[in-house]
This record gives C-alpha cells, structure tokens and sequence, in this order.
C-alpha cells in the first residue's frame, strides 16, 4: 500500500539483514592469521582427532570384544559413545554451542520426543517377539 | 497509545530478531530437525523389526569384505574406512565455514573442494558396498522372500551355530528385513549425500564467482555446511545401528 512496500525496500530487509545477523563465532573478523582464527583451527582439529579416536574405538570392540562381553553392557557403550560423537559433531561442527541460549533450547527440545519414540517402538517389537513365541500360528 | 510503544520493545513483538539467527540459517536447522525425524522412523523401525525377530545377522559376518582383498575376512574395516571419509570431510567443511568467517576467498575455495572430493569418495565406497552385497551375498530390495531358499544361501548371514531347523523360516524373514532396511536407509543417506555434493558444487561455483565477496558474507557456505554435518551426525547414527548393534 505504502511506498516502502516497493520490492527493493523489502531485498534490502532480507538482504541487508542477513549480514547483521552474523551471530557467535561470525561476528566480525577479518584477519584469518590472528590468534583467535588459530584457536579455532586448532578446537575444530582437537574434534576431529576426538571422533576419529572414538570411532577406532569402536570398531576394534565391535570386532573383537563384543562377542565376549554381556549385550546390554555393549549396546550401552556404543550408543554412550553414539550420542558423545553427535555432541561434539552438533556443538562444534555445527556451531550450535555458539548460538544464543534459547536459539539452542528451541533446536533440541523437540529431540526429547525420541524418548517416547525409541521405548515405545522397541517394547512393541519384544511384545510382538513374545506373543509370537508364546502363542506361534504355526 | 502505549499499547503499541510496548509492543516495539517487545523481545517476540516483531521487528527483531531474539535468536540472533538470520531466516535462512533458522529454516536450515528446523529442516534438520524434521529431516532427523524422518531418519529417526527409519532407524526406530529397523529397531522395532529387530527386537520383533528371534534372530537377526550379525554385521561381522555380513560387512566383512574390502575392494581387491578377495575373500579376506575383514570384518567392518570397510565402513571404518567410509566413515573415516565422511568424518575428515566434515572437518574439511567446517575449516571452509571458519575461512567463509573470515571472507578468506582462496581458503573457502580450497576447503570445498576438499570436502567435495571427500564427499564423493564416500558416494563411491557406498557404490562398491552395494555392488559387492548384491553379488556376493545376493542382498538387495526383496530377496530371501522364496520360503524354499536352501538354508546356506543365508545360514552364514549369522553367528556361527545360531540357525537350527526351529528358527529357519525367521532367519529367512530377518535376512529379508536386513536387507530391505539396509539398502533403504543407506539408499535415503546416500541421496543426502549426493545432493550435499551437488550444494557444495553450486556454494563452490558462487565462491569463485565472487557472489558472496558481493554480498558481504559467506552465510551460504554456513547453511550448507550445516545440512553436510547432519549428513556426517546421520552416518554416525546408521554406523552404530547397522555395524556396531
């Protein structure tokens, strides 16, 4: 209706704003040689030598110790080790951990539904397991 | 009226942004968050299968050959080595996010290209996984469903001793569901892959163009670094479910 509402005033909202809202770690920087780039470099290659360690670590227990150990110990140590990769990889690589609070809280509340999702799903399989065994059709 | 003076000051009233996000960025992470939804049911239905069967294979048994070693038992070193790939590739995008930080063209440029050829390597050892399973063990889409399949097509899917006559039939039905869970759920990763190869190509075509030097910013490289990351948090999931599990 109004003169602002001409389709160059509105490029400049999405646009112009976009730059302003370079948040954590994007705020302003301009030499890649300073310290502060250094540090950086050197968190995301300390992450990196984290998984890889993790994951050689699991996979020399998937091949040789898993046999041997009680189920449930190793199903827990893997998925303790799963969600220690997905951290690092969602709060370092994904520079989640350099958002604002709430922008955070919004991301992961909703994850919470898994919970539900996992033990619902799994208990059904084992009840379905069980009434198969327990009272076969064949 | 002052209605409307507290409304501008307002942190949710409009007209500022309290996640200091910019759109974009914010819509890339809610579709990552629906995205791991959608992974999540593919895993939790694989889980709700497996805990349905008696028996289930083992991967050590099935996952056990590497290119040009023959018939060498070599049980996961494959996926080790796929999984090494995508972790260093992920690496590789967040040192192009940091240079993108800067505005340091050459470095975004080089750390692109990097993550690229990680990514297609990655699309590469999956080509040659599905290719060996479906020669070599005749895995694929709908097979093992012939009630009449002699037991040593599959009896070796599983830990040594663990078929008897009583449970054949739910060896023969768990074999089916491996695979059809398998091919599917490495299939819909693998897709992921694939487009996150062809972003990266569009963000790397942009970048030597001198687009976001134009723009300003090199947002557009964080955005698509972020979807490649999920793709990396997304292979973490499907390595423990289909491998280690």
């Amino acid at each position: 209706m109004s003169a602002h509402h001409t389709s160059d005033n509105i490029q400049h909202l999405y646009e112009g704003d976009q730059s302003k809202l370079y948040s954590g770690v994007m705020a302003h920087h301009t030499d890649i040689k300073s310290t502060e780039s250094k540090k950086q470099v050197g968190r995301i290659w300390k992450v990196f030598w984290i998984l890889l360690v993790i994951t050689v670590v699991e996979v020399v227990v998937g091949m040789f110790f898993s046999a041997s150990m009680p189920r449930a110990l190793v199903n827990f140590f893997f998925l303790a080790l799963t969600l220690l990769k997905a951290g690092y990889i969602v709060s370092v690589f994904m520079h989640l951990g350099d958002e604002v609070k709430s922008f955070m809280i919004t991301v992961l509340i909703p994850l919470v539904l898994f919970i539900w999702f996992i033990i619902a799903f799994l208990f059904d399989g084992g009840f379905w397991l069980e009434m198969n065994s327990s009272f076969p059709i064949r | 009226m002052s209605h409307a003076t507290t409304a501008e000051t307002k942190t949710w009233g409009g007209g500022r942004s309290p996640f200091n996000v910019s759109y974009g960025k914010m819509m890339m992470w809610f579709f990552l968050l629906s995205d791991a939804f959608t992974f999540s049911a593919f895993l939790i239905s694989y889980g709700t299968k497996r805990f349905f069967s008696e028996v289930w294979p083992d991967a050590n048994s099935v996952f056990h050959a590497f290119p040009f070693m023959g018939h060498a038992n070599l049980p996961l070193l494959f996926v080790s080595l796929m999984t090494f790939i995508l972790i260093m590739s992920s690496v590789t995008m967040v040192l192009a996010v940091h240079c993108g930080h800067y505005g340091d063209r050459q470095g975004v440029i080089k750390w692109l290209l990097w993550t690229i050829v990680g990514g297609i390597a990655f699309l590469s050892c999956q080509a040659w996984e599905w290719t060996h399973l479906a020669h070599n063990t005749g895995g694929l889409w709908g097979t093992f469903t012939d009630p009449a399949t002699p037991l040593d097509k599959f009896e070796h899917f599983f830990k040594h001793g663990t078929i008897t006559a009583a449970n054949t039939n739910a060896a023969l039905e768990a074999s089916h569901s491996f695979y059809n869970y398998f091919f599917t759920i490495t299939g819909f990763h693998g897709g992921h892959v694939a487009s996150g190869v062809v972003l990266l190509i569009m963000a790397l075509i942009n970048t030597v163009n001198g687009t976001y030097d134009k723009r300003g910013h090199y947002e557009m490289i964080e955005k698509v670094g972020l979807y490649w990351h999920f793709v990396d948090l997304v292979w973490v999931f499907v390595f423990t479910c289909f491998y280690l599990l």
